[in-house]
């Protein structure tokens, strides 16, 4: 029997340990001030059971969260620019995430029934016709909107824009409405409509890094947090400073991309290369003018459309 | 109100009697309901990939028919309770007989509303418990699931509860058989004047809450749609004044086929006038009249000035894939207006032509709602992703099936239990002029204390729902806030029942 049959198919007690552990220890709380519930956490645990040690762990639980915290007084701001001049079009970028981040196979087996997920996807839009036919490729990761309409029509909360400015989301905490979905202005959501499937042959390379989202969440880019996070925490490991050139081709599109046309960064640090891009006249947001201030800009010298 | 034979010490209208005729109709409807949930059944064990539905953007709209008939179930609703606070406040005579036909449409609509959006979700179990746990005013689901189904239901509930109170009391006297259950619901109510009066108080100051709250409701409902800015198509002030107008439509068209059905097999010719047709068709004809003006304003501003997706949507709607939808609607609406002008301008009602009226104003009723819901997903991408198409699946089909033979079932099993039309005089007339009671003091307060109660417990709730006192996008600080919020609205509307059904006083008797 494989992993799919079994979640396809659970038995009622497994149901019914499902409701009690949601009701009860609900794993999908957003993790926006987590020093404070980890403590209380740790002093309700200690409590029940040994009360005497209670007192220097929640004091130790506590200090340990403190000394965790970024200790810059400015946090960071991602940001993406896209130089459409230089992309070619390769899709290099689309494979690269999909393989990053454990998304679902789209082969026409499994989902290309216009139900295929595509945190990075590649718009092809063609003009004219043959012979005089102009065909334009453009990767079109979450715009990570700084005001963004997914995150304002979610009823419960669980997508929201994080102290780094990624809209994130809690996958465990989605009810599965699709409401992100028909507000996002760019479609860059996706729902699962099927148990996620992951061939036999496959399996040896998914990340470890990356949780694999149920059947009935929605889903998206995440401009690959876990990987900013690995790179934080490597330089406190070593006691290195981080500088922008840690972080410009980290997202694993901008990585694979052979023609570095994504560039990552912090839009904080005025000095980063993607700053600098942002500022670039050559560079324009996607449908700037429903404001909802995209952190992805495009750069293109020729004209893109009429 | 009913002519009852006072003679015979039996319950009126058939009630209690369970014939061939109502076995065969309840086993057609409980097998079309059986088959829902076999339908329902594939769609938990499978997920969402038994719909029709598709990604938005990748060829396919991601949602359908199930949001399409939540918009359905809920607009019907609007008749029910709109009818019965019109009579109340208007004193319209003739309306009074179908004023509980009216607000068990209400109740069974809603109750169905509440159904299929649980069939819409992803992941309803967890619907379930993250939506009382954690849900946020600043979307605008939060509205439909807490002022719809919470108050708007609760609401009614309460309205109908207490407007059946006297025939309860009627038939708790004449049952064989589970005289008990309708003494439950007579709570206490005896027939003296006292509770005429306070019975006639309350439902006036009930009627003048619940017409804002319906108003609130049928909008928030059109918000959902209506304040999404990427969406060309939906994004559109109208959308919640055409909302309310269009419930209004439906809602009443279906009344008049509800009623009219319910004339004719208990044989209430004589209790439900014709006048009573004519009073719906006039308030269905100027809705209709409303609505079409709203459809023109649009598509005038769409095509004289509108952004170019705008027009791309509206060619689509109008001319492209969905133009055979969109004519038929419209032509049922034009339709609608001229079969009830016709019989308001010549001054004679027609039952059977009232009846295709209300008919065909519901199709148009569906077909404007999944015109709605479908074509802003399919064509009004304001990126230039190719353009979708969606059609229902079978699970689809049979699920909103089986939802409204389970409507049908439930009212039809009312209609056997209690009698439909008042058959009992409760209304303050000439005759029955009803009295304040002296002494009501304890009553006062107690009212008072629910009322003021829920109204603060409501403000409380909904401020810790909208993360007030927390960092954005933190969860509430008290979980289960949007519950405190529901209550609240519960409490509220419970306060006139509070006053109503409180036991007298000692006293000298009145």
């Amino acid at each position: 029997m494989t992993m799919s049959e079994q979640t396809k198919s659970p038995a009622a007690a497994e149901i019914w340990d499902r409701i009690l552990k949601k009701i009860f220890s609900p794993e999908d709380e957003t993790p926006v001030d987590d020093s404070r519930r980890h403590a209380l956490r740790t002093i309700l645990g200690a409590a029940a059971g040994m009360a005497a040690m209670a007192v220097p762990l929640a004091a130790s639980a506590a200090a340990t969260d403190q000394a965790q915290a970024p200790e810059n007084a400015t946090p960071h701001k991602w940001g993406m620019a896209i130089d459409l001049d230089r992309c070619t079009g390769c899709g290099g970028c689309t494979v690269a995430c999909r393989t990053e981040n454990n998304v679902p196979t789209a082969d026409p087996a499994h989902g290309d029934d216009n139900r295929g997920i595509y945190w990075m996807d590649m718009l092809i839009s063609t003009k004219g016709s043959y012979p005089h036919l102009e065909t334009e490729m453009m990767p079109i990761p979450c715009m990570h909107c700084e005001d963004a309409p997914c995150v304002k029509v979610c009823p419960v909360g669980a997508t929201f824009i994080n102290e780094e400015g990624i809209v994130a989301q809690i996958w465990d905490r989605c009810i599965g409405c699709r409401y992100c979905q028909s507000a996002c202005p760019y479609s860059r959501r996706y729902f699962n409509w099927e148990t996620p499937e992951f061939p036999e042959s496959l399996r040896s390379t998914l990340n470890p890094d990356v949780a694999t989202r149920p059947r009935g969440v929605v889903e998206k880019c995440t401009f690959c947090h876990h990987r900013v996070r690995k790179t934080k925490e490597h330089a406190k490991a070593e006691a290195k400073t981080l500088t922008d050139a840690d972080f410009q081709y980290l997202p694993a599109c901008a990585q694979a991309c052979p023609a570095k046309a994504i560039t990552f960064g912090d839009l904080n640090d005025p000095e980063s290369e993607v700053s600098r891009l942002h500022e670039n006249p050559r560079a324009t947001r996607l449908l700037e003018e429903l404001g909802t201030k995209p952190k992805v800009v495009y750069l293109r010298e020729t004209k893109w459309r009429e | 109100m009913a002519r009852i034979d006072e003679t015979k010490n039996e319950l009126p209208l058939g009630i209690g009697k369970f014939g061939l005729g109502f076995m065969i109709s309840a086993a057609c409807l409980l097998s079309v309901i059986g088959f829902g949930i076999f339908a329902y059944y594939q769609q938990l064990t499978h997920g969402l990939i038994v719909t029709g539905l598709r990604t938005i953007g990748s060829g396919g709209a991601s949602w359908g028919l199930y949001v399409a008939f939540d918009v359905v179930f809920v607009g019907v609703s609007f008749a029910g309770i709109t009818i019965a606070s019109l009579i109340r406040l208007l004193g319209i005579k003739d309306l009074k007989p179908i004023a509980r036909i009216a607000e068990l449409l209400t109740i069974t609509s809603l109750l169905m509303g509440a159904l299929v959006i649980l069939a819409d979700l992803g992941r309803p179990l967890d619907g379930l418990l993250k939506l009382p746990r954690l849900a946020r005013p600043m979307s605008p689901f939060f509205g439909t699931f807490t002022m719809v189904i919470g108050g708007y239901l609760f609401a009614s509930m309460v309205y109908f509860y207490l407007a059946g109170r006297s025939d309860a009391f009627y038939c708790a006297a004449r049952a064989k058989r589970f005289a008990w259950v309708y003494r439950i619901w007579a709570s206490g109510f005896k027939g003296t004047p006292a509770e005429y009066r306070r019975h006639h108080d309350v439902s006036y100051w009930m009627s003048l809450f619940i017409l804002p709250l319906l108003v609130t409701a049928h909008s928030t409902l059109g918000f959902i749609f209506g304040i999404q800015a990427g969406r060309p198509g939906w994004f559109s002030t109208l959308q919640a004044p055409g909302f309310v107008v269009m419930a209004g439509i439906s809602g009443i068209g279906m009344l008049i086929v509800i009623t009219a059905i319910i004339r004719k097999t208990l044989h209430l010719e004589d209790t439900i006038s014709e006048h009573a047709f004519r009073w719906l068709g006039n308030f269905v004809w100027i809705l209709v009249l409303v609505y079409l003006y709203f459809i023109i304003a649009e598509e005038l501003t769409i095509s004289y000035a509108g952004g170019t997706k705008e027009r791309e949507y509206t060619n689509a709607l109008m001319f492209g894939p969905y133009a055979h939808l969109f004519w038929t609607a419209i032509g049922s609406l034009v339709l609608t207006f001229a079969i009830l002008f016709i019989q308001f301008a010549r001054g004679k009602v027609s039952i059977g032509w009232s009846v295709a009226a209300g008919l065909i104003v519901n199709v148009a009723a569906v077909l404007k709602r999944y015109l709605l819901v479908v074509p802003s997903q399919t064509h009004g991408m304001l990126i230039d992703y190719p353009p979708g198409k969606y059609s229902p699946s079978w699970v689809e089909i049979s699920v909103i099936l089986g939802l409204v033979a389970l409507a049908t079932f439930l009212y039809v099993l009312f209609v056997k239990v209690f009698p439909i039309v008042p058959v009992s005089e409760h209304e303050i007339s000439e005759t029955n002029p009803g009295v304040r009671s002296p002494r009501q003091g304890l009553r006062v307060a107690l009212t008072a204390f629910c009322l003021l109660g829920g109204i603060s417990l409501a403000v409380f709730g909904f401020a810790i729902s909208a993360r007030a006192f927390t960092k954005p996008y933190a969860d509430p600080i008290i979980p289960f806030s949007p519950v405190l919020f529901i209550v609240g609205l519960m409490m509220t509307f419970y306060s006139g029942a509070v006053y109503e059904t409180l036991p007298p006083e000692k006293g000298p008797p009145s």
